[in-house]
């Protein structure tokens, strides 16, 4: 098998929930070694959001940790703690990459922002990925996922016809993401610039200005034309003769765009069940598909493609968004306990003998239990 | 126009080649990957067909009758208009492949043949996976969105599904594209054989709708629109709407936000409890809004870390505080349409944006 894109590239992550952590496993999906850091005073929210039960270890079983952090290896370090720190310092100094998504100042306080590992080490690429980046009035703001819909633009252009603006809800949380889909490839730029240069870089990367780029045509015909009608459509496209979403006789719903009126499609689709009628428009050269949900998405495995697998615990897991070489991906690992590989990496990296490492353990430094219930 | 000679991607070559005959939904997808290549340096080279891209008309326009979508996703780029059903337009397209590194494309593009065999790297944009067979499907970017799944989430649940503003289904995918794009040039840039990468529309979108495939699997009931049942709503304001999200340990702040004292019923204290309470939690906080514009509540909200979003229309964007601040809009000068105003790219790299080059004319003959 030929090397993989991000062979011998380590990847320091401190990144949570979707848009840090994700943007870290797709780092680890191109062969980059991931180390995720936590702690027992701050698990990924993913580990308690989606927690199963209540029962011993349940942190170490949420099926949304589980889809996100698989082919990662597992850190427990108090951050707080000085010999803490000093181990991620430590820590850094063997890793081309940090990825965190901590609201701003959080590593700055505990002397592990980029300015204190880029001294240890001038090569790191370091991506900070936040709700408004790292400058400006609004850096502190808070978000939470749809916040970021409605500040962003996309919720105002959302809606049923004339209504009130719709934001992507909890299930979706779109602004999260799509921002991994960009940060990786930017983080893999700098990283071959790291390569050439010697030079790493701060890339500030903020999750509004990543979905408000994603109106760039909507921005620029407004600044040319204040006036131009903006809003709530439904289905309808300017430029496209006839969209919408119609419900058929068994109750689903289908999909259709045309590109000549039809004013009897209503009518059509009632009266007939959707794959029925789906299959006779895509026969008349109509663009038609049913609306799945996720349960259809786990039946349908040839459209599935690559995007989901299944770890070596056989649970279901986050595959990719992407075939590279003709392939998907192979889950080497399952997303890992809390602490996992604390001593493992330790050891590999810095040398660490049995004596230190249960030092640490005994100073609360290390953990694989939480020390809180919520997050 | 800003210097090309020190940006990251300077030293690559990318041509994309542009079908005149594949749905714009991948068009798009291929065109906002190559745009971010170009803006970060690379010399990106986009082939057009005799006529153009059709993009060159699609709305939105602009006054002067160009288009808004063609402008944005094209920045930074050169042009060349080859016919490649003529021999000698393949031929010039063979002689220009030798030279890059990657060639980006649609499925199924007539030369799909002769740009895979190139030397340069393969990043092809397709509608549905490798192995579906289904290469001759009609498609648009809103059947995509109902074969993802993520029509299902948004709107009401007893009227229709509603589409996300934007082109996010081809934009979602053109990001992709990039990634791959930059995953090949790191293989390459380290002599290593770069793989090729082929993207589609719907597998992004199933990837991005990822919590409706984990919501099922663990439930066996599949998550979707919520509308009025949700926990997070807009809700009209003095000056517009805002949308209501906090996360469950944020409720106490929330809360107290309002003041009112019917909302320490410990019917409100759960999160289940205010999910089955839901229309009289927003029947007691909507009047609070009703009174306020939405930079007093966001101002509000904020001080005590409830993260209210405001809603912005893109018009208000361009005058947002923090974009300014940033100078997340970049003014360009363009030839013929004078001054444009649009985002650039999202990252600021040791706190430097990347100031996109206008679109290029149509030409027929290359230009240095």
């Amino acid at each position: 098998m030929s090397a993989r894109p991000l062979a011998r590239v380590r990847v320091l992550d401190f990144g949570l929930l979707t848009a840090g952590a994700n943007t870290s496993a797709m780092l680890a999906d191109l062969g980059a070694d991931v180390i995720k850091i936590e702690s027992g005073a701050y698990l990924d929210p993913f580990r308690v959001v989606g927690k199963p039960d209540n029962e011993d270890g349940w942190w170490n079983r949420s099926p949304q940790f589980r889809f996100t952090n698989r082919n990662k290896r597992g850190l427990a370090l108090n951050l707080k703690d000085p010999e803490g720190q000093r181990i991620i310092r430590d820590l850094a100094k063997h890793c081309d990459v940090v990825v965190e998504n901590f609201r701003r100042g959080v590593l700055d306080r505990a002397g592990l922002g980029y300015k204190d590992l880029s001294a240890a080490n001038p090569r790191l690429v370091f991506a900070a990925i936040s709700s408004q980046g790292d400058t400006g009035p609004e850096r502190m703001n808070v978000s939470f996922g749809s916040t970021l819909d409605a500040t962003s633009g996309i919720a105002s252009l959302t809606g049923y016809e004339g209504e009130e603006p719709r934001i992507s809800g909890m299930d979706v949380n779109y602004p999260d993401q799509i921002v991994s889909l960009f940060a990786t490839g930017i983080v893999i730029t700098a990283v071959m610039e790291a390569r050439r240069t010697g030079q790493g870089a701060f890339l500030d990367f903020s999750q509004r200005e990543v979905a408000s780029f994603t109106l760039g045509e909507e921005i620029l015909a407004a600044s040319a034309d204040p006036a131009r009608p903006s809003g709530r459509r439904g289905n309808r496209e300017e430029g496209v003769s006839q969209q919408d979403a119609y419900r058929c006789r068994d109750g689903r719903w289908i999909a259709v765009t045309l590109d000549t009126l039809d004013a009897a499609l209503e009518t059509f689709c009632a009266g007939h069940d959707s794959a029925t009628a789906v299959a006779a428009l895509l026969a008349r050269g109509i663009a038609a598909a049913v609306c799945n949900d996720g349960s259809d998405l786990l039946r349908d495995t040839a459209l599935q493609g690559v995007t989901l697998a299944r770890d070596g615990r056989g649970g279901l897991v986050k595959g990719l968004p992407y075939r590279l070489g003709g392939k998907g991906i192979d889950i080497e690992r399952a997303g890992p306990d809390l602490g996992q590989h604390t001593s493992e990496v330790l050891r590999e990296l810095l040398g660490y003998d049995d004596a230190q490492l249960k030092k640490l353990a005994e100073a609360g430094v290390t953990s694989t239990t939480p020390a809180i219930g919520e997050v | 126009m800003a210097a090309t000679d020190d940006l990251p991607l300077q030293r690559f070559t990318i041509i994309e080649v542009n079908d005149a005959k594949v749905p714009l939904c991948l068009r798009l997808a291929t065109s906002l990957a190559a745009k971010i290549a170009a803006d970060l340096g690379a010399n990106v080279l986009k082939i057009e067909p005799p006529g153009g891209d059709p993009v060159r008309r699609e709305p939105p326009l602009l006054p002067q009758g160009e288009s808004a979508l063609f402008q944005f996703l094209n920045t930074s780029k050169r042009s060349l208009v080859l016919d490649l059903e003529s021999g000698a337009g393949r031929a010039t397209l063979a002689d220009l492949l030798d030279k890059a590194d990657a060639v980006l494309f649609e499925e199924p593009a007539p030369v799909a043949a002769l740009l895979r065999a190139s030397r340069a790297t393969p990043v092809e944009i397709a509608a549905f996976p490798a192995g579906m067979d289904a290469a001759a499907r009609p498609v648009s970017e809103f059947t995509i969105l109902a074969l993802g799944g993520l029509l299902h989430m948004v709107g009401e649940p007893e009227r229709k599904p509603l589409r996300l503003g934007g082109h996010q289904a081809s934009y979602a995918a053109g990001l992709t594209a990039f990634t791959g794009l930059a995953a090949a040039l790191a293989a390459r840039d380290a002599g290593q054989t770069a793989p090729d990468v082929r993207v589609s529309l719907a597998e992004v979108m199933q990837w991005v709708n990822w919590k409706a495939a984990s919501g099922a699997d663990a439930s066996g009931i599949s998550p979707g629109r919520e509308g009025k049942f949700s926990e997070f709503q807009i809700v009209p304001c003095r000056d517009g709407h805002v949308a209501v999200v906090y996360t469950a340990t944020q409720w106490p702040a929330t809360r107290d936000l309002f003041g009112d004292p019917r909302l320490g019923d410990p019917k409100f204290a759960t999160r289940a409890g205010r999910r089955l309470h839901i229309a009289k939690l927003y029947e007691i906080i909507s009047p609070w809004f009703a009174g306020r514009t939405r930079t007093e509540i966001q101002k509000t909200a904020q001080a005590k870390g409830v993260p209210f979003g405001p809603i912005f229309s893109p018009a208000e964007l361009l005058q947002t505080e923090q974009y300014v601040a940033r100078s997340f809009l970049a003014n360009m000068d363009h030839p013929t349409l004078g001054a444009l105003r649009l985002p650039q790219l999202p990252v600021q790299w040791n706190g430097r944006s990347f100031a996109p080059r206008p679109a290029p004319a149509l030409a027929s003959e290359l230009t240095a």
